[in-house]
C-alpha cells in the first residue's frame, strides 16, 4: 500500500486505469518484478462502500462526467449524456460486470475471412487467433476462478428458479441453454469467499466472491511492493519525445494539481471511450491527428454489442432477483450461419434487474409511462429475462471524437460518442426478440417485453488489432504500430466483438501482453 | 478508410467555461431519469411518514393545483392498490421546494394550469373531472416532453419503484447480504416449471 515512486523516476510502466486490462497488467508485471504507476481517475473504494441497491451504487461508481451521444439510435434520445454504462473508481468495470466468463470462438477472430466484405461494416481479421489465445485463456480462468471449467474444477452454481423457466423454455423450442461460466466463486477459492446468491453482482459483489480487480490483482500487485495505485488521477495527456517515444504521462491529482509522471513504457487502459479520448487529446506537431493515429483508425470502429432486453411476465412468480445475475445464456445462436439472415452469433443471457432498474429500463425515455407500464412493473415478482448479446459490426463512423467547443471538469473537451446500428445489428436484434419470444411463450408467458438497448457496458473496438498498420491501432501485442513503447490493454484494442462478454478475453490478451513487455525491456526492446 | 480522421481534431484550444458537477447534474436531470438518483436529487424527504392527501393540498402551490398533481401522479405510474400516500409523499417535499424555490413553483403552477387549459379545450372541463383515464391520458401524453411533466415522472419512478416500503408489495426484496443472500432462502424455489 505505502509504495511511493518519484515522479521522475523513468523506470517505471505507467498503467492507465484499473480495470480487467489496467488491473491485470500491474499484478501481471509485479509478478514479474517489473514497477508501474497505476494512474486511476476514480477513488478508491471499500467493501463496505458496496451496498445491494441500484441506484445507490449508480451514483457512487458510476463513470457520470460527462459525454454526448449522437446517432439515430434511440439510445441517444434516451441517455443523451450516457452512452456507456462504466465505472470510475479502483477495479474499474470488473465492480459492475455480472461475472461472465465465456473464450470467443473460432471463427470470431476471423470475421473478413468467415463472411467476406459485408457492405457498410469495417470488418477485419485479428492478427491471432483462439490456438494462439488459449493458453492465456486458461490462465484467465485460473486467475479470475471461473465456475463449470476444467481449468478451475470448481462446479457451476446451483440452479436458480430464473435458470430454470428459461432451462424449460429453450428444452421446448429445441434451443440449447447452459449454465452461465461465472468468475464468481462457488467455493472459498483464493481467499475470497463462496458465492450466497445476493442478487445484485453489478453493484459490486458485497462478500468479494465475484473477481474484481478492485480487490484481487490491484493489492497483489501493491502485495510485491512494485506497484503504486495513485486513484482520482485523470489524465490530461501522454508526452513523448523529438523521435516519438512516450516519455511521461501528465495528470490531474486528487487535488486537482497537473503533475508529470516520466514513464519507459504507458500503457492505456482506460475503456474504449476513455483510452482513444486520452490518444485525441494527446495530439501534437508530431503527431497531428493524436497520438498512435497514423491509420486515423483512433477512437474509429465503436462497438457495444447487438444488445436489447426481453422480459416476459407469467402467471406465477419467478422471483429472478433471487439469483446470481446472469445464472445461464441460451447459446443455440451463437454461431455464424448467415441463413438466419444476419452474419454472426448472439447469445440470450438470463439477466435480472431489480425492481428499481426495471422501472427505468422497462420502458426508458419520456414516454416510459402509463397503465401498461405500472401494470407489468406490478407483474415484476412473475418475470424472466434475457439481456440480448449478440456482435457488433465494426463500423468506422461509429466512433469517439472529441466536442468542439464543450470542456470537462479538466478542461479536456468531452467525447462525443456516435453509435448507431449496422444493418446486420438491427436484423440480429429482431432475429432474437422473435426468438425469445418463442422461448417464453413456450412456457407460457403471458406478456412479452421487448426492452431497447441500455447505456453499454460493454464497449470495445476503439483502437484496434491489426496485421497492417494502416488498418489498425496496435499489433498483436496491443502494442502501438507507431509508438513502440505505447501499448493499449483494454477492450479498445479488440478487432471484432464476438458474441462473448469481453472480460475474460481482456484479461487473456492483458497476461500475455505482460509477457511481451517483460521480454521486450528485458531484450531493450522498449 | 480516413475520412473521420479529421473529425477527430475538431479540438477547439480556445477556453471555454467549465461545467461545474451541479451544471452537469441538472442538465441529466431534464433530458433522461437515469442520473436522477445519480445524483441524490430525490430522496424521500418524508421517509415511511403518512402524509394525507390534505396535508399534501395546504403546500404552497394551492389546493386545486396539489389534487392536479396527485390525480397526474396516479395517471402516470397507476397502481390501483397502492394508496395516496405513496404518490403524495413524493409530491410533498416538491411543494416544500416550491414554497422557496420560485422556478420550481412556476413550473408546477403553470404545469398544472396547462392541464386544465388543454382539457378544457378538448372535453369542456377540467383536468380533475375528466373522467375517463384514457381522456387524461391523451392529454398527458401531449405534454410528456415538457419540463413539467417529466420532472413529476422522474419524481415518481423513483418515489415509487425505488421506495423499499413499497418493494414487498411488488415482490422485490431490496438488499439481502446482511441475511447471507439467498443461498439458503429459496433462490432455486420454483413450483411451477
Amino acid at each position: 500500500m505505502a509504495n511511493k515512486f518519484d515522479l521522475n523516476d523513468d523506470s517505471l510502466v505507467v498503467i492507465i486505469g484499473s480495470g480487467a486490462g489496467g488491473g491485470t497488467l500491474a499484478n501481471e508485471l509485479a509478478q514479474k518484478g517489473i514497477r508501474s504507476v497505476v494512474l486511476e481517475a476514480g477513488k478508491r473504494f471499500k467493501m463496505e462502500d458496496i451496498e445491494n441497491d441500484e441506484w445507490k451504487m449508480f451514483g457512487k461508481i458510476s463513470w457520470l462526467d460527462k459525454r454526448n451521444s449522437e446517432g439515430p439510435a434511440r439510445l441517444a434520445k434516451d441517455f443523451p449524456h450516457l452512452p456507456a454504462w462504466i465505472v470510475k473508481g479502483v477495479g474499474g468495470a470488473t465492480m459492475h460486470w455480472a461475472g461472465v466468463a465465456m473464450r470467443f470462438q473460432e471463427h470470431e477472430f476471423k470475421m473478413k475471412t468467415t463472411n467476406g466484405t459485408i457492405p457498410g461494416a469495417n470488418v477485419l481479421d485479428w492478427p491471432i487467433d483462439l490456438k494462439e489465445l488459449a493458453p492465456y485463456y486458461t490462465l484467465a480462468e485460473e486467475k479470475m476462478g471461473v465456475c463449470g471449467t476444467e481449468t478451475t474444477g470448481m462446479p457451476f452454481h446451483a440452479k436458480s428458479s430464473h435458470y430454470k423457466v428459461v432451462a424449460e423454455g429453450a428444452k421446448r423450442i429445441g434451443a440449447k441453454c447452459e449454465q452461465a461460466n461465472l468468475a464468481i466463486n462457488t467455493e472459498s477459492r483464493d481467499g475470497r469467499p463462496a458465492c450466497q446468491v445476493t442478487g445484485f453482482c453489478m453493484q459490486g459483489c458485497r462478500v468479494g466472491a465475484k473477481w474484481s480487480t478492485m480487490y484481487t490483482e490491484i493489492p497483489k500487485a501493491e502485495a510485491t511492493g512494485n506497484c503504486e495505485v495513485r486513484p482520482q488521477s485523470m489524465v490530461l495527456r501522454i508526452e513523448h519525445d523529438k523521435t516519438g517515444k512516450v516519455t511521461g504521462v501528465l495528470y490531474a491529482d486528487k487535488d486537482g494539481n497537473q503533475q508529470l509522471q516520466k514513464a519507459r513504457v504507458v500503457a492505456v487502459a482506460g475503456n474504449s471511450i476513455e483510452s482513444p479520448r486520452m490518444l485525441l487529446n494527446s495530439a501534437s506537431n508530431l503527431f497531428p491527428d493524436g497520438l498512435a493515429n497514423s491509420s486515423g483508425q483512433v477512437g474509429q470502429n465503436y462497438m457495444t454489442h447487438t444488445t436489447g432486453g426481453v422480459y416476459a411476465e407469467f402467471e406465477k412468480p419467478v422471483h429472478m432477483y433471487k439469483s446470481t445475475v446472469v445464472p445461464g445464456v441460451v447459446k443455440e445462436w451463437q454461431d455464424n450461419d448467415p441463413s438466419r439472415g444476419h452474419y454472426a452469433g448472439y447469445e440470450l443471457e438470463i439477466l435480472h434487474l431489480g425492481l428499481p432498474f426495471m422501472s427505468a429500463f422497462l420502458n426508458p425515455g419520456v414516454s416510459g409511462w402509463g397503465r401498461e407500464v405500472s401494470e407489468s412493473l406490478q407483474n415484476y415478482d412473475k418475470m424472466a429475462g434475457f439481456w440480448i448479446c449478440g456482435e457488433d459490426m465494426a463500423v468506422e463512423s461509429n466512433n469517439i471524437t472529441l466536442h468542439g467547443s464543450e470542456k470537462d471538469q479538466y478542461g479536456l473537451p468531452i467525447p462525443v460518442v456516435h453509435k448507431t446500428d449496422h444493418i446486420n445489428d438491427t436484423r440480429m436484434r429482431n432475429h432474437a426478440y422473435k426468438t425469445s419470444k418463442e422461448l417464453f411463450e413456450s412456457v407460457g408467458a403471458l406478456k412479452v417485453n421487448n426492452l431497447p438497448a441500455y447505456p453499454a457496458s460493454h464497449n470495445m473496438g476503439t483502437n484496434r488489432m491489426s496485421e497492417r498498420a494502416r488498418d489498425g491501432v496496435v499489433n498483436k501485442w496491443g502494442q502501438s504500430h507507431d509508438v513502440k513503447n505505447l501499448f493499449v490493454s483494454d477492450g479498445s484494442q479488440f478487432t471484432s466483438s464476438g458474441t462473448e462478454n469481453p472480460t475474460l478475453t481482456i484479461v487473456a490478451l492483458t497476461i500475455r501482453q505482460a509477457e511481451f513487455i517483460a521480454k521486450s525491456m528485458k531484450e531493450k526492446l522498449i | 478508410m480516413n475520412k473521420n480522421k479529421y473529425q477527430n481534431k475538431i479540438q477547439n484550444i480556445e477556453p471555454t467555461e467549465v461545467d461545474s458537477p451541479s451544471f452537469s447534474r441538472r442538465n441529466f436531470l431534464t433530458k433522461g431519469s437515469m442520473v436522477l438518483a445519480g445524483a441524490g436529487v430525490f430522496t424521500l424527504g418524508v421517509g415511511g411518514a403518512l402524509v394525507s392527501p390534505s396535508a399534501w393540498a395546504a403546500s404552497a402551490v394551492g389546493d386545486h393545483a396539489s389534487e392536479t398533481l396527485l390525480a397526474m401522479a396516479r395517471d402516470i405510474y397507476p397502481h390501483d392498490t397502492l394508496e395516496d400516500k405513496y404518490y403524495t409523499q413524493v409530491l410533498l417535499p416538491m411543494g416544500e421546494s416550491a414554497a422557496t424555490d420560485k422556478d420550481l413553483a412556476t413550473l408546477l403552477k403553470e404545469g398544472t394550469s396547462e392541464l386544465d387549459r388543454r382539457t378544457n379545450a378538448r372535453f369542456g372541463k377540467g383536468y380533475l373531472k375528466v373522467e375517463q383515464e384514457t381522456d387524461r391520458v391523451e392529454i398527458l401524453r401531449e405534454m410528456e416532453s415538457s419540463a413539467f411533466f417529466q420532472k413529476i415522472k422522474g419524481a415518481l419512478m423513483m418515489g415509487i419503484y425505488n421506495n423499499p416500503e413499497l418493494w414487498p408489495r411488488f415482490g422485490f426484496g431490496g438488499s439481502s447480504w446482511e441475511q447471507g443472500g439467498y443461498i439458503d432462502r429459496g433462490f432455486d424455489k420454483n413450483d411451477w416449471i
